[in-house]
């Protein structure tokens, strides 16, 4: 190999070099459609997002600011409050759709008369128009006359929640609908990851003596790795841009217990025409979400060596 | 959905800033002669099939100079304003643009993209108001819709609780004590009634647009908001006494005013002039029922603005034509000015009432040919409301004006759901308006 390229003879090389940049270009040509519609809808707008973050932006005159943006971020209240909430929201509902998704696809995993049918069922939330969900959730969360409050003062809870009218309901209210939206779709990759995981493994464990627990904790678990960390990222990221089900549920509301990150960015920039401090937000989110997502990827190599 | 209008915005804009290299010096100041060749300019416009003031703006005005074309521009009403920045950014918004409410006014004209208008302005009628769209002396756009909050009311209703129909002299206190009453009675009746005396719509202008029209000393750039207290405790109480729904079931079960209203829940209901033409639609639709009803002034501050020999206080954005200066074709601008000045009159005036729209001007002509549409209220008081009033803005045009109503947005659904006490919500956004704005 070495004595080849040393000396190659020259038709040999220059054909070599044709070919790879042959294969370079049908490369580039499969990716092309894809890249380039990326490139210029997402790539280009978040390039400029850094450069609009550090200026007062209007109507496409933009004066620099320099670090203006950040330093009024430190101190203004709205953004630490959106910031609490948002981590609020991904705290609670990346846990509860985690189980919620897992236990869903081991239920859902076996011979069992009608399965198709009950995981459609599952993942008919994820595929409904966010904004219906949200105005029928509403209706079945309405203090005084929603069937959620009628059904626990049936059960003898004398005083239930407002849900999303009341400050110390409305994110718990908020996590339960994203929980339950968003189940369906998570439950398919796990089911996909259950497929994966050979059935001899589980004669074995049960021929070994070990319990439904043991072999949940034994095989199903290990079994699901790289399932699991594929399903925590993209649902923390997902979580952490949480925007379009607040906005119907609850527009940020009341007062200001459910506004979010996304909300906000979306606020100071379309509604209180500010681009330059929403980008500011954006990137502070973009970083938050990096960092965590890093974490994620260095707790994952640690456990996998 | 929102995120790829946002995506498409950000790629607008980023676009247009490599592509347009933001010229807008081109500033024309000698008045070239109208035009007697074709001319096209084009009109912003929104929701075309629903909202038929700028076919008729545009059939008046080629009525008017038949070599002159109005291409109507069709926006999303919803996100009108987000579209237009967007466009204008990228160099591609029609001559002539609607400032839809006074919110965003600041922003267009602080950013430059408002040419103008004092000549149209002083060429309007007597008594026409612009004051509202002027900055330094100098007028930006010109009124053409004047909507005002009035107060909406069943007379069928009243008449069935037994309670006198409003009669020009009430405050709020009067109102409140109505909407009281009118739910007991009805329930004395019926004890099944789900009728309410009034209907309060979630918007936070519903209380604070009032609030800051009628009382004395009120100013929203100030950072100071007890003026808020005495409306926001008045609508507790209400709400509290069953007067009317509450904002956690209206908001939960997003119930509409319209059919609030229009199906007879509610036997009063303050809302905007433009409620009218909407009511007489759905009259006619099957949407609403029909009963007697009858608009009265909006309920006062105090006795010193209420009856008819006074004028009431009351509130509501004027939806304004201002002209986009990018334009550099002199006779555009000729014929965009020219525009404005008719949209803003009197002939204007006239077209547009003859289809239910409350135009800028109100004179006697105008109101007459309102009054005389088949289902419009004919009584004096209907009249009085619809002709006579002081109407402030909604949105005083400063430059945090949208901040501090989004903070005061925050404090209205806190009051409204029980969230926490007006005091206290008042404390809260004072604060936030002192960390955010001042």
């Amino acid at each position: 190999m070495a004595a080849l390229a040393q000396a190659p003879p020259p038709d040999v090389g220059r054909r070599r070099r044709s070919l790879m940049w042959r294969n370079t270009i049908a490369g580039w040509s499969f990716i092309a459609p894809n890249f380039i519609g990326f490139a210029l809808i997402t790539m280009v707008p978040i390039g400029y997002l850094f450069y609009v973050a550090f200026t007062k932006w209007s109507f496409g005159r933009a004066r620099w600011v320099g670090l203006d943006n950040f330093e009024r971020l430190l101190g203004d209240q709205r953004f630490y409050t959106a910031l609490f909430n948002t981590a609020y929201y991904v705290v609670g509902h990346v846990p509860l759709t985690f189980a919620a998704a897992l236990g869903l696809a081991i239920l859902l995993n076996r011979r069992l008369r009608g399965v198709a049918f009950f995981r459609t069922a599952a993942f008919f939330p994820y595929i409904t128009s966010i904004v219906a969900l949200a105005y029928v959730w509403n209706a079945l969360f309405s203090p005084d006359f929603g069937p959620v409050n009628a059904f626990l003062r049936f059960i003898g809870v004398d005083n239930p929640p407002g849900w999303t009218v009341d400050p110390d309901w409305s994110m718990p209210a908020v996590i339960l609908v994203g929980t339950w939206r968003d189940m369906g779709y998570y439950m398919l990759l796990f089911l996909a990851g259950l497929q994966t995981i050979p059935s001899q493994l589980y004669e074995a464990a049960t021929v070994d003596g070990a319990s439904a627990w043991q072999r949940f904790w034994n095989v199903t678990l290990p079994g699901l790795r790289h399932t699991t960390f594929f399903v925590l990222v993209i649902m923390t990221i997902n979580s952490f841009k949480i925007f379009d089900l607040i906005l119907v549920l609850t527009d940020g509301g009341p007062g200001t217990s459910t506004l979010v990150l996304s909300h906000y960015i979306y606020l100071k920039g379309f509604e209180e025409n500010d681009p330059g401090y929403a980008g500011a937000v954006s990137i502070v989110l973009f970083f938050i979400v990096l960092a965590v997502t890093l974490i994620q990827y260095q707790v994952n190599k640690r456990v996998n060596d | 959905m929102r995120r790829t209008l946002k995506a498409a915005v950000g790629l607008a804009t980023a676009a247009s800033l490599a592509l347009a290299g933001c010229s807008s010096d081109n500033e024309t100041s000698e008045v070239a002669p109208f035009p007697t060749g074709p001319v096209t300019i084009r009109l912003a416009a929104w929701s075309l099939a629903t909202t038929p003031e700028f076919q008729t703006l545009k059939d008046g005005f080629e009525a008017l100079h038949p070599n002159v074309t109005v291409e109507l521009v069709e926006y999303d009403a919803a996100e009108y304003d987000t579209q237009m920045i967007a466009d204008l950014t990228a160099g591609t918004a029609p001559d002539i643009y609607v400032q839809k409410n006074l919110k965003n006014f600041f922003t267009y004209q602080d950013g430059g993209q408002l040419m103008d208008v004092s000549d149209v302005v002083a060429k309007l009628p007597a008594g026409t108001n612009a004051s509202m769209y002027e900055v330094d002396g100098k007028a930006y756009a010109v009124p053409y819709r004047q909507d005002s909050w009035v107060l909406f009311y069943n007379k069928d209703l009243f008449d069935k609780a037994g309670v006198a129909y409003p009669d020009g002299t009430w405050t709020w206190d009067d109102y409140a004590e109505a909407a009281k009453e009118i739910s007991a009675k009805l329930k004395e009746q019926d004890p099944t009634s789900t009728v309410y005396g009034t209907y309060q719509h979630r918007w936070q202008s519903t209380v604070q647009g009032f609030a800051l029209a009628q009382t004395p000393g009120a100013d929203l750039s100030s950072g100071d908001y007890d003026w808020l207290a005495p409306y926001y405790e008045r609508v507790v109480d209400i709400q509290a006494a069953g007067g009317q729904v509450d904002h956690g079931t209206s908001q939960t079960l997003n119930l509409a005013y319209q059919a609030q209203f229009g199906k007879q829940q509610a036997a009063m209901l303050p809302m905007g002039t433009w409620y009218v033409a909407t009511l007489l639609a759905q009259r006619s639709s099957g949407d609403a029922d029909v009963f007697n009803w009858g608009i009265a002034p909006a309920p006062q501050f105090d006795s010193s603005t209420a009856g008819l020999d006074k004028t009431p206080v009351t509130f509501g954005d004027p939806t304004g034509l201002g002209i986009n200066p990018a334009i550099n074709d002199a006779a555009k601008i000729t014929v965009a000015k020219a525009f404005l000045e008719y949209a803003a009159g009197i002939e204007a005036g006239k077209a547009l009432a003859a289809i239910g729209i409350t135009p800028a001007n109100t004179s006697d002509e105008v109101a007459a040919i309102y009054f005389g549409l088949e289902g419009v209220p004919t009584d004096d008081l209907s009249k009085f409301a619809w002709s006579r009033h002081d109407t402030r803005p909604e949105n005083p045009v400063f430059e945090h004006t949208a901040t501090i109503q989004n903070i005061l947005n925050d404090l209205h659904t806190e009051v409204m759901t029980g969230s926490a006490s007006i005091e206290d919500a008042i404390a809260t956004a004072e604060a936030r308006v002192a960390n955010e704005v001042l």
